[in-house]
């Protein structure tokens, strides 16, 4: 018995330093001829792919493997994604930046998906000098991390204050509730600019209550507010949380408007709130019932491609490679990190899916946001 | 050389070394036959403790490092005087809850930043860096970048650490200290029958694991720039108990390989990353049903001892 | 709004304790804590909407295909995962740990399968009905979770403690030596205590998905960190004690969240477990002796 374990034990041991050796002469490789093919660029996009946010992670592939198929059919320029997973992890994050510079050598990377993992991994970026683009870190100081930090999602500053501004005008707000998700970075991030704006319009913060992210009893929350009678209820969280506060308080009888973060702006929110997301309002740059060709035709696209309607981390990855490939044409390499860098910054007038776009000078975008609000099960423009 | 220089080789190297560290932790612990299901918890108050100190004030990182270590093992012994009365699952579930409580006073102090974690953390290797262009090495050292030798210098930093630590552990276990883990291990009431001060011992291995766990925590926080609740939650804890089950938690080395070989095996398989876990869940199963000890025990050394040794005869 | 908090702590406690009361049976006769048990529950959740959503079948019909899939699993978990183990002579931390093993692999394989998006019941599946009394509200499926959790407590414990099988469970849970000797076939004993603890899960997940109408792969570590809790407090393997003490932690959650601070709110159960461990290990119900509090 002690023998055949011994043996066994053995056996896995040299099978480990061939799998090790294998990784090691794998790797050598690519970095040998990398220089040779200087035909497509090769970006690398960390995302979250598996695990409890891969809906996120698998939304924004959508969006990539769509646009790249696209900028690759036009012929101006041909682009190889390799994609690596951060499984919402921040070791995971810095390994896969660390691989895709230093082992894929490649010029720009897209990513990772949670503000948290970009504070981890986006420092070996620009120490490196290689530029990054997250298209869903929307924290605050996401790009103070270095120049060749980008994101062109929208920051919660910019998005939350025009929904609470329309909100206020709109229904006379006067005093409101605040929940939001306490171990979310993303939802503090956004609680605090809500808490701001409120602020900044004169409406009263009555009540401000926490959940955590998975949870799912809010009854306890929701029959405080209720017994406090709000005008409104500001809500930071992702949809899914969202959804089922929506649900519950609808239940126990609380009616006056929802406002959102980002979280609420997807079609998931509909589908499991149902009736419930009735007279939720969220801004958001991204809205697939816009009358425009390009967001008609990437719409159409995407669901003949995938089956159903591309959400706001789809259309934020698609816009983001497209704004790569803009800059790449610029810079005229496909190589040059540090050129693709200064031609990134230099994007302007850019026309994507989430509308017209520039980098400002601190490398956050510059776009508009449209407040909407669900009515009859469809995100639609509040006016 | 251009290979081994490479960066992302020299960060996986690093974070090896760090999940080492941590195996350590979860092994001195065990060597008394305790399970702590809190390590995460200590290596959470070590990184923000050590994280709080150097980047609001402003203490060099060589100081924040040990006093996060001191501050985790400090509540160890807090917590431990009482928990130590519980034996094998009850350990593991109260550790199990402090970490967890740990987690949510974390998420609602001011000075953690709650959630937002702490970002800009300044990182080992750019200190070492900024130390060496002061003594006259702006670009390196032998046509090496900066980038690569400050890395290369934490990897020494940490193999220090880590041969340190071995060093201290294989020395415990030749000492009085080291017999009376391995007794309290063994049977606990057979030890404390032969006049061992079995409270003492168990709660001196907790606060040695809390140490470690903590120092881990505070280098963990630099070599990652950003720390946040989220890092130190149920998972980690269950990934530093995963370095222990696989390579045994008999030997000091057991933990240091099943580190190396959790850490080195999903960056070879990056591809089946969606599996990795299936593969940890099933590995675990697989070890406790076949080889609970671990890869390798006292056996293994001695049976490739005898081999090794016959080898040589001939 | 006391009355109404009230109401909503029951509630939300009364599925803690049906969760519990899984972990109160395989740690009753095993004396292992099953830290599986919560994705076996998710499971049970899943199946049970699958179900609902593709056979269009009664909500009643797919708690019992979730029992009887989730029995099955828990039949497949004990022989793979439990019985090697008892086998060899091993610490009791191996199952543990063995246990955590099958929780992660459970969680992973229903990402892989079901999709990390949480899913919902369709409409008309019992759930988001609600009944006023007076000034309290109530929701049905809740009220189901309330009379099925204290139903299955007194059947439970009838059925140990009056009928053969019970009583050989008894034995099993006295000593595993002895019952042999006293020729109970222990191994299909133990067998049929995992299966029924598993289906119970089952049968939790449902009914807290529906009451909940999202269900998700990451439910099952939070909901069974909260039964593990529940199990701790009221004291390991004690039916009776399972039962109070989901229910305790369910109204200080919500008065937590009503009089304190939401966001200590999942410190709670941790704290509560904390506390008992080091006044009274045993748990609230449990004896001191270790043998003599069971069920």
């Amino acid at each position: 018995m002690k023998k055949s374990l011994s043996k066994w034990f053995t056996g896995m041991m040299i099978g480990t330093l061939l799998l090790t050796t294998a990784g090691c002469g794998g790797g050598a490789a690519p970095a040998a001829n990398s220089n040779s093919q200087g035909e497509s660029a090769k970006l690398g996009v960390v995302a979250y792919m598996s695990g409890g946010g891969a809906a996120y992670g698998q939304s924004q592939k959508e969006g990539l493997d769509l646009a790249k198929d696209e900028i690759n059919a036009q012929g101006k320029i041909k682009i190889d994604l390799v994609y690596e997973d951060s499984r919402g992890n921040n070791t995971d994050a810095i390994n896969a930046v660390n691989k895709l510079i230093n082992k894929d050598n490649v010029v720009g990377l897209i990513g990772p998906t949670l503000s948290g993992e970009m504070f981890a991994a986006g420092p070996i970026a620009n120490q490196s000098g290689v530029p990054i683009m997250g298209t869903s870190t929307t924290a605050e100081g996401v790009t103070d991390i270095g120049e060749f930090v980008f994101r062109n999602a929208l920051p919660e500053s910019s998005a939350v204050p025009q929904a609470v501004k329309k909100a206020v005008e709109k229904y006379n707000l006067k005093k409101v509730a605040v929940m939001y998700s306490s171990n979310n970075d993303w939802a503090v991030s956004g609680y605090k600019t809500m808490e701001k704006a409120l602020q900044d319009n004169g409406v009263e913060i009555i009540a401000t209550e926490t959940f955590a992210d998975k949870d799912t009893d809010f009854s306890a929350q929701l029959t405080k507010i209720a017994s406090l009678k709000p005008d409104a209820v500001m809500v930071s969280s992702l949809y899914q949380e969202a959804a089922l506060v929506l649900k519950k308080a609808r239940e126990i009888g609380i009616t006056v408007p929802f406002v959102g973060t980002n979280g609420f702006n997807s079609p998931e929110l509909i589908k499991i709130a149902g009736q419930a997301a009735e007279g939720a309002i969220v801004a958001s740059p991204w809205y697939p019932g816009k009358e425009n060709e390009k967001i008609k035709k990437f719409v159409a696209d995407y669901k003949a491609k995938y089956n159903k309607t591309p959400d706001q981390f789809a259309a934020q990855s698609y816009d983001a490679l497209h704004i790569y490939a803009a800059a790449l044409e610029k810079s005229g390499s496909t190589t040059d990190r540090q050129k693709l860098r200064d031609s990134l910054a230099t994007i302007k007038d850019f026309e994507g899916v989430t509308g017209k776009f520039a980098f400002d000078d601190k490398r956050n975008p510059l776009m508009d946001a449209t407040v909407l609000i669900v009515k009859d099960g469809q995100f639609t423009e509040l006016k | 050389m251009d290979v081994i220089l490479n960066q992302y080789y020299l960060q996986i190297a690093i974070f090896v070394l760090l999940n080492a560290i941590l195996g350590v932790s979860i092994y001195l612990t065990l060597a008394t036959g305790q399970l702590s299901l809190g390590n995460a918890g200590f290596m959470s108050i070590g990184a923000y403790t050590c994280a709080i100190l150097t980047v609001k004030a402003g203490l060099p990182i060589y100081l924040g490092i040990p006093i996060g270590g001191i501050a985790a093992s400090f509540i160890s012994i807090i917590i431990g005087f009482p928990a130590l009365r519980l034996t094998g699952i009850y350990l593991a579930i109260a550790t199990l809850g402090f970490g967890e409580v740990v987690r949510v006073i974390v998420l609602n102090l001011k000075v953690t930043n709650g959630a937002l974690g702490i970002s800009g953390i300044p990182t080992l290797g750019a200190k070492i860096g900024k130390a060496l262009s002061a003594l006259g090495f702006p670009h390196g050292v032998g046509g090496l970048t900066a980038q690569q030798t400050s890395n290369l210098m934490v990897l020494v930093v940490l193999l220090l650490c880590l041969s340190f630590l071995i060093f201290f552990c294989t020395r415990l276990n030749r000492s009085r200290v080291g017999r009376a883990f391995a007794a309290i291990k063994a049977d606990e009431s057979a030890a404390e029958a032969m006049g061992i001060n079995t409270t003492y011992y168990k709660l001196l291995a907790f606060a040695l694991g809390a140490l470690i766990a903590g120092i881990a925590g505070g280098l963990s926080a630099h070599l990652t720039f950003f720390i946040g609740p989220k890092d130190f939650a149920y998972n980690r804890t269950v990934e530093i108990l995963t370095f222990a089950v696989l390579g045994g938690s008999d030997l000091i080395i057991g933990p240091i390989v099943g580190a190396l070989l959790l850490t080195l095996l999903p960056e070879l398989l990056r591809s089946a990353s969606e599996y990795r876990l299936m593969i940890y869940g099933a590995l675990m199963v697989a070890m406790m049903a076949f080889r609970p000890q671990g890869l390798i025990s006292e056996e293994t050394v001695r049976f490739w001892k005898r081999k090794l040794g016959r080898g040589m005869k001939q | 709004m006391f009355w109404q908090q009230l109401v909503n702590g029951l509630t939300l406690g009364s599925t803690y304790s049906l969760v519990a009361l899984g972990y109160t049976l395989i740690m009753g006769v095993l004396n292992i804590i099953n830290m599986a048990h919560g994705e076996i529950f998710m499971f049970g959740a899943f199946v049970g909407l699958l179900l609902v959503t593709y056979l269009k079948v009664n909500i009643f019909v797919a708690m019992a295909g979730a029992m009887v899939a989730c029995a099955l699993l828990g039949i497949l978990m004990e022989m793979l995962a439990l019985r090697p183990l008892r086998r060899r002579a091993v610490s009791d931390l191996a199952p543990l740990i063995s246990t955590i093993g099958v929780s992660i692999f459970l969680e992973n394989l229903a990402l892989k399968i079901f999709g990390p998006q949480s899913q919902t019941f369709p409409s008309g599946a019992l759930s988001g009905v609600q009944i006023q009394l007076g000034s309290i509200q109530i929701s049905l499926v809740q009220i189901i979770i309330l009379g099925i959790s204290f139903g299955l407590m007194f059947v439970l414990r009838f059925w140990l403690s009056k009928t053969r099988v019970g009583k050989a469970i008894r034995t099993t849970a006295e000593s595993i030596d002895t019952a042999n000797l006293l020729g109970i076939n222990t191994n299909k004993i133990i067998l049929l205590t995992v299966a029924l603890a598993s289906g119970l899960g089952g049968i939790a997940g449902v009914l807290v998905g529906l009451s909940i109408n999202a269900v998700e792969p990451t439910m099952g570590l939070s909901m069974g960190l909260k039964g593990l809790a529940v199990l701790i407090f009221g004291g390991m393997g004690n039916i009776t004690g399972a039962m109070v003490g989901g229910l305790i932690l369910g109204i200080a959650e919500v008065f937590t969240v009503a009089y304190g601070a939401s966001s200590y709110r999942d410190a709670v159960a941790f704290g509560m477990i904390i506390l008992i461990l080091f006044i009274r290990p045993q748990g609230l119900f449990g004896s001191s002796t270790r043998k003599g509090g069971r069920f």
